[in-house]
């Protein structure tokens, strides 16, 4: 049981309902699955509420009635600036309430996954050679598996993550599929102004398989930028390298037939308004409907790389060891010049630790986990390596309509509305499983239980934007995220929200709900810009979902730490295939843009290999 | 250049696919490089050596390769082929130095076992610290390693008063017979041109001695080895004729240079003569007709050697035995002719190659031992002839004998034109006996040559 007395209090639980007095076992258990500082943040937190709640009534929560609970609750509202904190508290709970009070349809049948070759790395040998050693099987590291297997390559995938199949997904309920997928329990956070929540995935599959599907291509001005302005020329022709990656995982236009209510009002309201918005092309045939796609598709329709390439690879001879940290990678420094890879260290689950022997290195571990592998590796000397990381902010609000739309209910990220993508501003109708949205209802005590049995007539759209490069990761052992969001792109945020909000009311909602703590709802769009107008976007829910640009490619050897055909500078037989070397934000959701980077990347290095027999690596 | 050798022997265990009983495994490797050690950079050596995995394996003839790069590489990879049950095992693993943990990576080889590039096995040797270290450390040597080529090529400056001398000896495995090629340049002391001269002679092991003898002739000069009229004497090969003898040799050397006298003396000729054999064992293949017979040689063990100096000893005995598996023997006991050195026993220079090792470590020790003691004594005398002596922990018997049947007697002349004999027998006996202290004498191993030995006792 874990703050039972904090636990009843926001959920105003009079005894009446008996999956309230679940929720503490549950929010105990995904605690356990947090990180030690967020953990201990949490109960800090609880411990201090509990603190104040002996100080107001002489008794902490769980010793206190519920009407007493709410006095408590009402007089810690009454202090604004303590609300953006007790809405981070509220997040776990309702993660765990939301479990409790709206279970998961149990999946019966699953379809079985297509093979794969995973051992865990407590099986694999502590000495071992290959051909390529790809580090990280997500979208960037499947590809670059797959294109190098099907090359003849012995290739060997690391990914510190498991292997979940469809069927395991069907099994266990979203949050302790949250816990298993996501690195941190999904409570990954970039530091600064304002902070921001930056889930990514841990799997075989990388976030590929918590991924909502949406299959955006690179768009034009983008490429074009990449090619002229940072002079990664393979830019120039990925437009058939996403042609092929499109046909792998199976891209198309999402069917209406179970797009869901929360979809079909987002179409209603941009065309009301005369917008560009239209179902987005998702790489999920036959999808369901579910609305899981974030903690595994259970019905196997999303084509996540497990699912779609790496079984390719495995076709061609690929193995995946599981439950392998990459430690660094081996270099043999007795040559002239640059040193040259030699293989990886990777430790283990129990801390024991295995050599892998390679002369080529695929770091694809993401644009989070690629920049502390490097330095640990001896190769972080680039002043560049781990700055330029764009993020994709975003925010999200409700809006509350007659009607019930039970968002939870059909594709959880259905309809792409691209009126401001000119402006960087992409607006997506995301729905999410109970709880694990990004949009945190308002309210305490008794006004969130309304909220909470009211949740079903709630729509929920998401807005993403182009940012500017206003991050770095940090850190050798562990990533360390800072981020401050340029004013522009707090500008842009705030034009987001209003922009959803127009959708909203034009699809008839009441009012929309705008996850801003002080003012959470407005009635009107004249409402809603009083309350913008004098609203940072610090005070907005923000979180991230598509890190990238840590170890841009491009051909200024001053900016760019990997080279402009993706291997990085400085060493011999290391290429960087996954988000990390795209050289900026890629302005749509980025997993087709760092597949077909990764075809291009790998595919170069073989024809580039190929025509010069003395160079056996990089 | 020096190459590096030395042994190592570890411990540990293996699985040979899962649900296999873990087994006890050991190896005694030898490696063998031809550079030198440096720790800093990275070193490839031979691996040879036996394998042991109980109940599965026990193969003497493994052979691998070792690449030791302990602080470039942070490795030490050991790959090492072997047979167990039929089976073609390649064992690939390696010790990952730390300086963390520098004991344990130096001395923990986690493994892989491959058949056919299939893993069938995995385990973990270890290097046991407690009674594998001195042995280890103690193992190091340093061989220098030479082309048996450069040691060919003329070194005479044009000095006047010089010998220079390339002789072959071999034994025919078939017919018993042995066959003596020597090559000789004289610079008379009179300051007249060099010439070349030399012979050809047949030690059937039935039957009288034949030679013939070829030249003199003029020496031009040549770079590569001796080439006089139709004799030539180089890198590999050996042709010509002398009377009626007729010979077309290949030589394939088997073995490191070996220097009788202390290598300095063949690099600066400080002393009145040096010798010294480019390759201490070779085989030849060919064919040698001495006037009677056509021999048609096939992997005939003997040897090349070399001589240069101001002429012959007043004195001298002179051994080289191959005596099996990779042994040879070699020896030279000489009085010199200056006028204080003649006064002296006869000066040893003796040599064992054996296991891998050379007996007495220096040239020097067996001629002037420890400060004059100690030396090495020979008794010169015909047939018999003996050589003893011992270093701190080994002792040594030579004995030879050249029985005059098998003995061909021949003429020899200095530069300053005085005359001397030799006795050499291509088919002499030889017993050597090597002990080794330790608490007694006890025997570590003996050999006995029948007609294989090749020696030679001159006099004036």
């Amino acid at each position: 049981m874990t703050a039972p007395g904090l636990v009843a209090a926001l959920l105003a639980d009079t005894g009446d309902t008996p999956w309230t007095a679940r929720v503490p076992a549950r929010l105990g258990t995904f605690l356990s699955a947090l990180p030690t500082p967020v953990r201990t943040g949490i109960r800090a937190a609880t411990a201090a509420v509990d603190a104040y709640a002996v100080l107001h009534s002489g008794r902490p929560l769980a010793g206190l009635t519920p009407d007493e609970r709410e006095a408590v609750l009402a007089s810690l509202a009454a202090r604004p600036a303590l609300l953006p904190a007790l809405d981070l508290l509220k997040v776990p709970v309702l993660l765990a309430a939301a479990t409790e009070r709206t279970p998961a349809p149990h999946t019966a049948t699953a379809p079985e996954d297509p093979p794969l070759d995973c051992v865990p790395a407590v099986e694999w040998p502590a000495r071992g050679t290959a051909d390529a050693v790809v580090v990280g099987s997500g979208a960037g590291g499947a590809v670059a598996a797959r294109t190098l297997a099907r090359a003849g390559l012995d290739v060997v995938v690391l990914e510190e993550g498991e292997h979940h199949t469809t069927a395991s997904f069907g099994r266990r309920t979203p949050l302790d599929r949250f816990t298993a997928l996501y690195r941190d329990g999904g409570a990954t956070a970039a530091l600064g102004n304002p902070p921001l929540l930056l889930p990514v995935g841990r799997a075989v599959g990388g976030t590929t398989v918590v991924n909502s599907g949406t299959c955006y291509r690179t768009p034009d001005h983008v490429l074009d930028r990449w090619h002229r302005h940072h002079g990664f020329h393979l830019a120039e022709d990925l437009a058939t390298r996403l042609d092929e990656i499109e046909r792998t995982i199976r891209v198309a236009t999402q069917p209406l037939d179970v797009l869901g209510t929360n979809g079909l009002l987002a179409l209603a309201g941009a065309e009301k308004l005369g917008w560009r918005a239209g179902p987005l092309r998702r790489n999920a045939p036959g999808c369901k409907g579910s609305c899981q796609c974030v903690v595994g598709c259970p019905t196997g329709a999303k084509q996540s790389v497990q699912l779609s390439v790496l079984p390719d690879a495995h076709a061609h001879g690929a193995r995946i060891v599981t439950g392998a940290r990459v430690r660094r990678i081996l270099l043999d420094r007795d040559r002239p010049g640059p040193p040259r890879a030699a293989g990886v260290l990777v430790r283990r689950a129990d801390g024991s630790e295995l050599e892998i022997l390679s002369p080529l290195v695929v770091v694809a571990a993401g644009a989070l986990q690629t920049p502390p592998l490097l330095r640990r590796s001896g190769l972080g000397g680039h002043p560049r390596l781990g700055r330029n990381l764009s993020v994709h902010p975003a925010t999200s609000i409700a809006g509350r309509f007659p009607d019930p739309v039970t968002s939870w209910s059909g594709v959880l990220q259905s309809v792409g509305i691209e009126e401001l993508h000119d402006q960087g501003i992409l607006i997506e109708a995301t729905a999410s499983p109970p709880g694990m949205s990004s949009f945190v209802l308002p309210g305490l005590g008794t006004a969130l239980r309304r909220e909470l049995d009211d949740a079903d007539r709630l729509a929920v759209l998401g807005a993403m934007i182009a940012d500017r490069p206003s991050g770095r990761v940090l850190g050798r052992e562990r990533t360390l995220v800072r981020y401050d969001l340029d004013p522009r792109d707090g500008h842009r945020l705030l034009t987001a929200v209003r922009a959803m909000a127009r959708v909203l009311f034009a699809a008839g909602a009441q009012e929309v709900l705008t996850g801003i703590p002080r003012a959470p709802r407005a009635r009107t769009l004249a409402e809603l810009d009083e309350v913008l107008s004098t609203t940072a976007a610090r005070d907005l829910h923000l979180s991230a979902f598509h890190p990238t640009g840590t170890a841009a490619a491009g051909a200024d050897p001053q900016r760019a730490p990997a080279g402009p055909d993706g291997r990085l500078r400085g060493v011999h037989g290391v290429l960087v295939t996954d988000a990390s070397v795209l050289p900026s934000c890629p302005e749509v959701n980025p997993q087709l843009s760092v597949m077909a980077t990764a075809l291009a990347i790998t595919e170069n290095y073989l024809e580039a290999d190929s025509s010069s027999p003395t160079s056996t690596a990089a | 250049m020096r190459g590096t050798t030395f042994t190592e022997t570890m411990f540990g265990t293996v699985r040979l696919g899962t649900g296999t009983p873990v087994r006890r495994i050991r190896l005694d490797l030898r490696a063998e490089a031809d550079e030198l050690l440096r720790p800093h950079r990275t070193t490839r050596a031979r691996l040879t050596g036996r394998t042991r995995v109980s109940g599965v394996a026990d193969d003497p003839d493994s052979t691998g390769e070792l690449e030791i790069s302990p602080l470039a590489r942070r490795r030490i990879r050991y790959r090492l082929s072997f047979t167990a049950d039929g089976r073609h095992l390649t064992l690939d693993g390696w010790k990952s130095v730390t300086p963390r943990h520098p004991v344990r990576s130096m001395t923990v080889l986690p493994f892989t076992l491959y058949e056919d590039g299939a893993r069938v096995g995995q385990g973990t040797l270890r290097f046991p610290l407690g009674t594998g270290l001195a042995p280890f450390l103690l193992g190091f040597r340093f061989p220098r390693r030479e082309e048996p080529a450069r040691h060919l090529a003329p070194r005479s400056d044009g000095s006047p008063g010089r010998t220079e001398v390339w002789y072959t000896t071999l034994t025919d495995p078939t017919t018993g017979t042995g066959i003596w090629l020597h090559h000789e340049v004289v610079t008379p002391a009179d300051g007249s041109a060099p010439f070349a001269h030399g012979w050809a002679a047949a030690f059937p092991p039935e039957g009288k001695t034949l030679h013939a003898r070829f030249g003199p002739a003029p020496w031009n000069s040549p770079t590569d080895g001796f080439t006089a009229a139709d004799v030539t004497a180089i890198q590999g090969r050996l042709t010509g004729s002398a009377g009626a003898f007729r010979w077309d040799l290949t030589e394939q050397p088997l073995a490191a240079p070996l220097f009788t006298f202390p290598r300095w003396s063949w690099k600066r000729p400080l002393l009145p003569a040096a010798h010294m054999l480019p390759a201490a064992r070779a085989s030849y293949d060919g064919t040698f007709h001495d006037g009677e017979r056509t021999l048609t040689l096939r992997a005939a063990p003997g040897a090349s050697a070399r001589i240069h100096g101001h002429g012959n000893a007043r004195r001298w005995a002179w051994l080289h035995a191959d005596l099996g598996d990779g042994a040879v023997l070699e020896v030279i006991a000489a009085v010199s002719t200056r006028p204080a050195l003649r006064r002296l026993p006869p000066l040893v220079f003796l040599r064992l190659h054996h296991r891998g090792r050379v007996l007495p470590r220096r040239a020097e020790r067996s001629a002037v031992g420890l400060l004059g003691l100690g030396r090495f004594r020979a008794r010169i005398s015909l047939p018999r002839w003996t050589v003893t002596g011992r270093t701190l922990l080994r002792r040594l018997r030579v004995e030879v004998t050249q029985p005059t049947d098998r003995t061909l007697t021949l003429d020899y002349h200095d530069p300053d034109g005085s005359p001397a004999v030799c006795h050499n027998s291509e088919t002499a006996d030889a017993d050597v006996l090597l002990e080794r202290w330790w608490g007694h004498w006890r025997t570590e191993a003996t050999w006995t040559l029948h007609g294989t030995a090749h020696a030679e006792v001159g006099d004036r």
